[in-house]
């Protein structure tokens, strides 16, 4: 099985070291949890990971595809899928049309193919639609399809993000804070969905700080505090750790 | 499905039948002259909504492109003695190339960076068909040829660029509706998301850029041809920003709206005298009415009052995720 | 020969005091108006009405030109930026300065003509001086000292201090305390009076012409992005190599090719070093 790994990875912003040589691989079918206090370079790897910062040591990898170098489309064209921290939608476009959005590295038509309405556009849309209708529905937003993603509220926001990673055909998901501003009530439900990407034998990369809901979903856990690796882990041993107890989770 | 797209599709096919028969009951030839003048506008505006309205790239500066097909369409078929189809041809092509060259560099350029960039390209043109007089005729311009016969009386000329308008209406609105123009609206509003599911934003903007390039570069000829005679006054910086009010009036992502716009604001001048004194303050005190007040622009508007007057859905499902649809959803699109 | 460089410097001038309008503008709200040039054009405009036509003495003309040019940029907040930056729509900005500008430059040509006219000699000194006439050094000497008390003003005045803190994190500025409305109507009146006042000293050069912003807007603006965005020094030098590029090359190959060869220097710069000579690269967001 091929994993993704962040190998040795290091960033720097002028003389800030953001990241130290973390390293860490997210296996498909795990959930692997990323905590640690603000500014500890949570989103700076997952950013790294996703190609929005060039690394500057360390080697990005899917397998042995060494992907340090690639563009963010071309590690969304291999699979990586993400979401971000404030969700990141078309306002006046459907719920529908934002997520077959993420159907695009299925297209192979052009603008003139699209100009002239060639059959073959007309079917890859057909494909598409009926492809995010279905990861939709099996969200629970079958109701809003044809709603415009500006009149949809923080929960159903969070959800169509992750639909439209999902419409990608991901073998890997990086969720940025995806239970933010969530009721426990749907942040239970955001454990299902998460869930069941695991047993699709999709990685999960979950970034959060709600740290119940992460020691409770991850396989396993890792932990940064200013851009280094202080623990990695079972949530068990995580948890128990001295060292996050004292710089993260308090006593 | 049906049902949803039968009505736009039949209201769509009355109005092209009324404006095709437009030669037949308009009142006077001056009216036909103003509504081939409102198509040759179209044919430009439609390629540069593609890339305002959809894109999100504020490019001020496509009367540069519309006077370089222009004088590309006077000197080869006017001058040279090209067959003016060749011309017509040549001037959308010229067109494309100009828009690629001017594209090229700037398309990378942050919003403002972009729009400076595309009015000084205009301002560059005008400099250029001025400086090189021995080949534009200078200031005091070009006569240019129109279309063989049946294009060749008023109304036939009319029912030729009534004919483009259509197709290159047909083209933009099936750009609009595929996956690909969709992506381009994404760009629009959200590149990083667009960037984040793999659309490749520079090649996307480029590629409309250089369709605008063909419409403006038709659009000049075709304009050209119906003047019968330019000169560098016909292309000042201000009819550039009357293209671009059309769009961000009419409403950015509608092809419907920028079409009633660029019809309504061609007209009004014409037909409003007081308006046409104060010509293109007037254009500024509309675009910043609609920047303020509707920045959706007026189409826009309508379609908010409509979803207002529709009975509202009484109370919100609950978002409940079906496990087993969801992994069913997930497994079926893999593929071997 | 010197005669090509006076004229580069006193039109370098004109475009560097521009710049340094826009970065005034630029520091407190991170928009860059297309008014920008157009303050300068009502300076040069009004100051004639007031000497020519209404026959005022230069000095008070001079100062009721400069309220002019503050009431303007004042406006540009109050109209144009005020309501458009509270919904962080990026291109609103740029779509209502755009119309502000029309409304300016065309409202301009109805009222006083599309003609140039031209601009009054402000000191007494005859036609003979040459290379020595007030309208080269004018301009020259007003943008020197403007650039010298932008940077007194931005160093030792609290509201300099408070526009630095502001150009330099305005949410932390505004949890602190400081009325960040109020400060960036205050930065966009100077920036007008700046304006009006550079559009004035220079007028005996562009004369009074409702066409003058537009041109400056660009040309401010192509100053601003050669020296940096944000940089009073990189105005003062992406001006000076403008206006003495435009002179020499209007010198070697003719007046007709201007706006062509500034636009080639802009994407020279922006192609080896896309912040500018002085300008500082910025990390991008995510």
């Amino acid at each position: 099985m091929t994993a993704l790994v962040a190998d040795g990875v290091t960033k720097r912003f002028g003389g800030l070291t953001a990241l130290a040589a973390v390293s860490l691989d997210v296996q498909p079918g795990e959930v692997h949890g990323l905590i640690g206090p603000n500014g500890s370079g949570k989103t700076t790897l997952l950013n790294m990971l996703c190609g929005y910062y060039p690394v500057d040591e360390g080697a990005v990898r899917i397998g042995e595809e060494d992907l340090s170098r690639a563009s963010v489309q071309r590690r969304a064209a291999v699979g990586i899928a993400r979401t971000f921290q404030k969700p990141r939608l078309l306002p006046t476009q459907t719920v529908l049309e934002n997520a077959m959005l993420g159907g695009w590295r299925d297209t192979r038509t052009g603008f003139l193919a699209a100009a002239l309405s060639m059959p073959r556009v007309r079917a890859e849309q057909r494909e598409l639609r009926d492809r995010a209708q279905a990861v939709l529905e099996g969200l629970g937003l079958g109701y809003a399809l044809k709603r415009r993603a500006q009149l949809l509220d923080h929960a159903e926001s969070r959800f169509l993000e992750i639909g439209r990673a999902l419409v990608l055909r991901p073998r890997f998901v990086l969720l940025d804070e995806p239970a933010g501003g969530l009721t426990g009530a749907e942040i239970e439900r955001l454990g299902i969905v998460i869930r069941t990407l695991r047993d699709c034998g999709i990685g999960v990369l979950l970034v959060e700080h709600h740290t119940e809901f992460v020691f409770g979903i991850c396989d396993r856990v890792t932990t940064l505090n200013l851009g280094r690796m202080i623990r990695h882990g079972t949530p068990h041993e995580v948890r128990h750790d001295p060292e996050v107890i004292r710089v993260y989770l308090g006593s | 499905m049906s049902g949803t797209s039968l009505r736009p599709m039949a209201g769509s096919v009355a109005v092209l039948v009324a404006l095709a028969t437009l030669p037949w009951w308009a009142g006077d030839q001056y009216q036909i002259h103003l509504a081939a003048l409102i198509a040759a506008w179209w044919i430009l505006v439609a390629g540069l909504n593609l890339v305002v309205g959809f894109g999100g790239q504020l490019s001020i500066g496509h009367v540069g492109l519309l006077a370089i097909g222009a004088y590309a369409f006077a000197i080869l078929a006017g001058r040279h003695d090209w067959s003016p189809w060749i011309a017509l041809a040549a001037s959308g092509g010229l067109g494309g190339v100009c828009g690629l060259l001017l594209g090229l560099p700037s398309l990378r350029l942050p919003g403002f960076y972009f729009a400076m960039a595309t009015m000084a390209f205009a301002l560059i043109v005008a400099e250029l068909v001025l400086a090189l007089g021995d080949l534009t005729g200078g200031g005091v311009g070009l006569s240019v040829p129109g279309f063989p016969e049946p294009f060749e009386s008023p109304a036939g000329h009319y029912l030729l660029m009534l004919g483009i308008a259509t197709i290159i209406t047909w083209c933009a609105w099936n750009v609009a509706r595929f996956p690909w123009g969709r992506a381009l609206v994404a760009i629009r509003d959200n590149p990083v998301a667009a960037e984040s599911v793999g659309v490749p934003v520079f090649r996307m903007k480029l590629a409309v850029f250089v369709a605008s390039g063909v419409t403006a570069g038709l659009a000049g000829a075709l304009f050209a041809s119906l003047q019968s005679y330019i000169t560098p006054d016909t292309f000042v910086f201000e009819l550039g920003l009357f293209f671009f009010v059309c769009i961000i009036i009419g409403g950015r992502g509608s092809i419907a709206g920028p079409l009633a716009g660029t019809a309504i604001l061609t007209a009004l001048p014409e037909l409003v005298a007081p308006l046409a004194k104060l010509g293109t303050l007037f254009y500024g005190l509309l675009l910043l009415a609609v920047v303020l007040l509707v920045p959706e622009g007026i189409g826009r508007l309508f379609q908010v009052i409509l979803e207002r007057l529709r009975p509202r859905e009484t109370a919100s499902p609950v978002l409940e995720p079906d496990a087993a649809r969801l992994a069913a959803a997930i497994r079926r699109q893999e593929r071997p | 020969m010197l005669g090509v460089l006076i004229t580069g410097l006193a039109i370098g001038a004109l475009y560097a005091a521009t710049a340094l309008a826009y970065n005034v503008m630029y520091s407190t709200s991170k928009v860059l108006s297309v008014t920008t040039g157009h303050l300068a054009m009502l300076g040069g405009v009004f100051g004639a009405w007031f000497v020519t036509e209404l026959g005022w003495h230069p000095v008070p003309a001079l100062f009721a030109s400069l309220a002019v040019g503050a009431f303007a940029g004042w406006l540009t907040d109050v109209i144009a930026i005020r309501r458009v930056l509270a919904r962080s729509d990026e291109h609103l900005w740029l779509l209502s300065t755009l119309a502000l500008a029309t409304i300016v430059q065309q409202g301009v040509a109805l009222w006083w003509g599309t003609e140039p006219k031209p601009f009054p000699r402000l000191l007494p000194q005859d036609f003979t001086a040459g290379l020595a006439d007030q309208k080269y050094w004018l301009p020259i000497g007003t943008t020197i000292v403007m650039a010298a008390a932008l940077e007194l003003f931005y160093r030792r005045t609290l509201y300099g201090k408070l526009f630095v803190a502001m150009s330099e994190d305005a949410f932390a500025a505004r949890a602190r305390g400081v009325e960040t409305d109020r400060l960036r109507a205050i930065s966009y009146g100077i920036a007008g009076a700046l304006g009006a006042l550079a559009g004035f000293a220079a007028g005996q050069l562009t004369f009074a012409f409702f066409a003058v912003g537009l041109t400056l807007t660009l040309n401010g603006f192509i100053a601003l992005a050669v020296g940096g965005l944000g940089s009073n020094v990189g105005a003062l030098v992406g001006g000076a190599a403008l206006g003495l590029l435009n002179a020499f090359s209007a010198n070697l190959i003719g007046g007709e090719y201007q706006n062509t060869v500034s636009v080639g220097l802009l994407m020279i710069v922006l192609l080896l070093k896309p912040e500018g000579l002085f300008g500082s690269r910025r990390v991008r967001p995510v």
